[in-house]
């Protein structure tokens, strides 16, 4: 738990640097080409922006810790308002990418690792290569000219919103989510093999066969639960690079979630939204790997945390 | 698990029927690319607003036309006698969306803010010449100017002179209130904003449209994509010119190529050697082969231009070809300025606009055949405006050369200011604009507008490349659309389906 705060703390600190070493003065670009030094004064010292860093800084944690994050320059609305309303989209964006990629990942995995050296096994393998190499927005296109231009299935971009029906919104996120899991898909898919193939080859599993245990039963039961910490390990990477992901791939699919919220704020110097963005999902990263770790000594009885 | 999800999946394909935002009855979905910052045209310059409010949800006592013809809006005529103090006269039974009537306080109440310096109006130097505004009765008020300024009338149509109820002024920047064919029905940050029709708009017949989507779509290639599959039904802002051909075969589209006053300006630090030498800066402008950027930057769609003044503004003169492409010129130009080997430069450019970089990647290789060595570096926005443009505290601007589009309507003043970026400090250029100003009449403020035309050509403190292209791509049935651009606006009020 110390450990979790501190690291959330160090976040903090880094991304409140970072985006004050950042060149361009928000000030300027809200002002635009009309500014004079007298109306920089005034809307800096209007952002807070004109006391000592240190200041500025305790002001930002002290109030981050009441949940509040400050009030976005871009829109005028509370930056907690922002991130919930676009997790919204986000969320269920990466869960979704999140069970395709596991969904299908892991059933791969398995087959590849189980069928070792045989064709099975190398298409697996040319697959997930294709998957490593090809980058999600460029997927992101390949899809939406597939499956919209030409097949018309399903719109090319944007979210309607959670209004107009459960199966609307999943729809206008599945291409989005394949495109955005795809390089993990690969990645997965792999490690769940790799995995495999070495717990395969280890005595006890040799030991259960030779007790007569069927297939079935030695696969699922013994090797694969053994194989598991490597494949959650990377699963639990994965949930925070797709999140991660999200940034490019809500811009090619005109979403209106947390990745185009940050960088329209990049790009408009909106300090608060940039900052309170990246400790949310700091946060949401570290939680997860919280889980993770908790999720160990579920699958290992034998790892436990002092 | 695996069976599930594609039970899911399989569900959500067939469940929901390929509806989208653009089949709405009567709708039209627009995209652009950028988000307005804001909705209040009275506190950002930004043309992303103005796409959204101007002449759609707010209006002027004066409208400039698809044509870039001032005509009478809230204003049903106004009368001067001296060119200095202006009565308009307002149109009766024009009502605000929240069903007020405007009235001649209202006015009073918009330029009187535009006046005060404290409102952060981000064109308060066009309304420093308003000495008084007064109230004559209710649909009667005059504006006092402190001295003759030509340019008023067209300050009175621009963006930040639209006319709005007091009341709802606080909520400017999110929910505009005005007498236009369109409310503000909704905005969904990141994402879209909606417009109604304003059932009671003043003018009988308009607007056609029941309902107006905005959709933000930044990336070309995802706006392609959705015209393509039929999400949006026009994309205003957003395709570039590489996808111009490909549309213009396709049955399904109507592309409209239009002029504006996006002015395509290769600037030059004046103050700063060797670009302080008239010379240097004509032998810059002889090695540049314009129709050459056209093509290699814009695929052939703009127009060349050779003044500040585009073809839009009635002032017009072709000048293009007074200092025309001429490579043996610009190498002797160089050798007399004292630059037989040519010299090193580095251009300063924001590929936030695609064109810039396209441009200097052309420029520079014209350059290089007169021996001026010109390599690229590309900025940031942010540091475009602080380092290149020289906004506050900046107080020398730290660049060779650069490329911007100068949206502005009649922005020819900027050369008269020594102090813009430009950094251009001629005292004869000065005193023509300053009489241009305060022209008695349009014939002599004409004939001011040809010699500084002439004179800019002749000194080059910048190189004014091509005029931006409108590119605009609807689907096939959408009529209405203004071909160019006279000022930043995408007046949505006569735009229909074809029945």
């Amino acid at each position: 738990m110390a450990a979790l705060a501190a690291t959330l703390l160090f976040v903090s600190l880094l991304v409140f640097v970072v985006v004050r070493v950042l060149p361009g003065d928000p000030a300027l670009i809200i002002l635009g080409l009309e500014a004079n030094a007298d109306s920089v004064a005034r809307v800096r010292r209007e952002l807070g922006l004109d006391q000592p860093i240190t200041v500025q800084y305790a002001h930002w944690v002290t109030r981050a810790l009441s949940g509040d994050l400050g009030r976005s320059i871009q829109y005028d609305l509370p930056v907690a308002t922002l991130i919930l309303s676009r997790l919204t989209v986000t969320l269920p964006l990466t869960l979704l990418a999140a069970a395709l990629m596991i969904a299908a990942a892991i059933p791969l995995g398995v087959y590849a690792a189980t069928h070792h050296r045989r064709w099975g096994d190398y298409l697996t393998m040319v697959l997930s290569q294709l998957g490593v190499a090809v980058p999600g927005f460029w997927a992101g296109l390949l899809l939406i000219l597939l499956f919209s231009v030409q097949l018309g299935w399903v719109q090319a971009g944007g979210f309607d919103g959670w209004g107009q029906g459960f199966w609307r919104g999943v729809r206008s996120l599945l291409l989005p989510a394949v495109a955005l899991g795809l390089f993990q898909f690969a990645v997965l898919a792999r490690t769940t093999r790799s995995a495999l193939l070495e717990v395969l080859r280890e005595e006890y599993v040799k030991t259960a066969r030779a007790k007569g245990v069927a297939e079935r039963g030695v696969l699922f039961r013994h090797a694969l639960r053994n194989a598991l910490i490597p494949i959650v390990t990377v699963a639990g990477v994965q949930l925070g690079q797709l999140l991660a992901g999200s940034i490019i791939l809500e811009s090619v699919f005109y979403l209106p979630g947390l990745g185009r919220l940050t960088l329209a704020a990049i790009s408009a110097r909106d300090l608060p939204v940039v900052q309170g963005v990246v400790l949310f999902v700091a946060s949401m990263i570290v939680t997860v790997n919280a889980a993770v770790d908790i999720l160990y000594g579920i699958l290992d009885p034998r790892i436990r945390y002092g | 698990m695996m069976r599930l999800l594609l039970a899911v999946l399989i569900a959500a394909f067939a469940a929901a029927p390929a509806v989208t935002l653009a089949q709405a009855p009567n709708g039209l979905v627009i995209q652009v690319a950028t988000e307005p910052p804001g909705l209040d045209l009275t506190s950002n310059p930004s043309s992303a607003i103005a796409a959204v409010v101007f002449d759609n949800v707010q209006e002027g006592l004066i409208k400039i036309d698809r044509h870039g013809k001032m005509v009478p809006w809230l204003a049903e005529r106004w009368y001067t006698s001296d060119s200095k103090n202006y009565t308009f006269f307002l149109r009766k039974g024009v009502r605000f969306h929240n069903g007020r009537e405007l009235k001649a306080s209202d006015v009073k109440f918009a330029l009187d803010r535009a006046v005060n310096p404290e409102t952060k109006h981000p064109y308060r130097v066009q309304y420093d010449v308003i000495q008084d505004v007064i109230v004559k009765d209710d649909y009667t008020v005059t504006v006092a100017l402190k001295r003759v300024d030509a340019t008023f009338l067209y300050t009175v149509a621009r963006q930040g002179s639209v006319i709005y109820p007091r009341e709802a002024v606080d909520t400017l920047k999110s929910q505009p209130m005005g007498t236009g064919p369109f409310t503000v029905a909704e905005w969904v940050r990141g994402d879209r904003i909606v417009l109604t029709k304003n059932k009671d708009y003043w003018v009988k017949g308009l607007p056609k449209l029941d309902r107006v989507v905005y959709r933000f779509i930044p990336d070309p290639n995802a706006a392609l994509a959705a015209l393509k599959a039929g999400d949006i039904d026009v994309s205003a802002f957003g395709i570039g010119p590489e996808s111009v051909d490909e549309l213009k075969k396709d049955a399904r589209f109507q592309v409209i190529v239009g002029d504006t006053t996006n002015d395509v300006t290769l600037s030059m630090n004046n103050s700063k050697k060797p670009y302080s030498d008239k010379r240097v800066r004509l032998a810059i402008t002889h090695a540049i082969n314009k129709e050459e950027v056209l093509k290699g930057a814009m695929f052939g769609y703009g127009k060349v231009l050779g003044s500040n003044v585009d073809p839009t503004n009635p002032y017009y003169v072709d000048v293009s070809k007074r200092v025309g492409y001429d490579p043996v010129k610009a190498k002797k130009l160089l050798a007399d300025a004292g630059y037989p080997n040519g010299f090193e430069a580095v251009f300063k450019v924001a590929p936030q606009y695609y064109y810039t970089v396209r441009s200097a990647e052309v420029v520079s290789s014209q350059l290089a055949k007169v021996g001026i060595r010109a390599s690229i570096q590309q900025i940031e926005w942010g540091q475009w405006l602080s380092q290149v443009f020289c906004l506050a505290p900046c107080t020398n601007p730290d660049y060779d050369m650069s490329i911007i589009g100068h949206a502005e309507a009649f922005d020819i003043g900027n050369f008269a200011n020594p102090k813009y970026y430009f950094r251009w400090d001629s005292p004869e250029f000065q005193k023509l604009f300053r009489a241009s100003e305060s022209a008695p009449d349009d014939k002599t403020r004409r004939e001011l507008y040809v010699k500084m035309q002439d004179m800019l050509a002749d000194e080059a403190p910048a190189v004014w490349l091509y005029m931006h292209p409108r590119l605009v791509v609807t689907k096939k049935g959408v009529t209405g659309i203004w071909k160019d651009l006279p000022l930043p606006v995408l007046d949505l009020s006569e735009v229909a389906w074809q029945k």
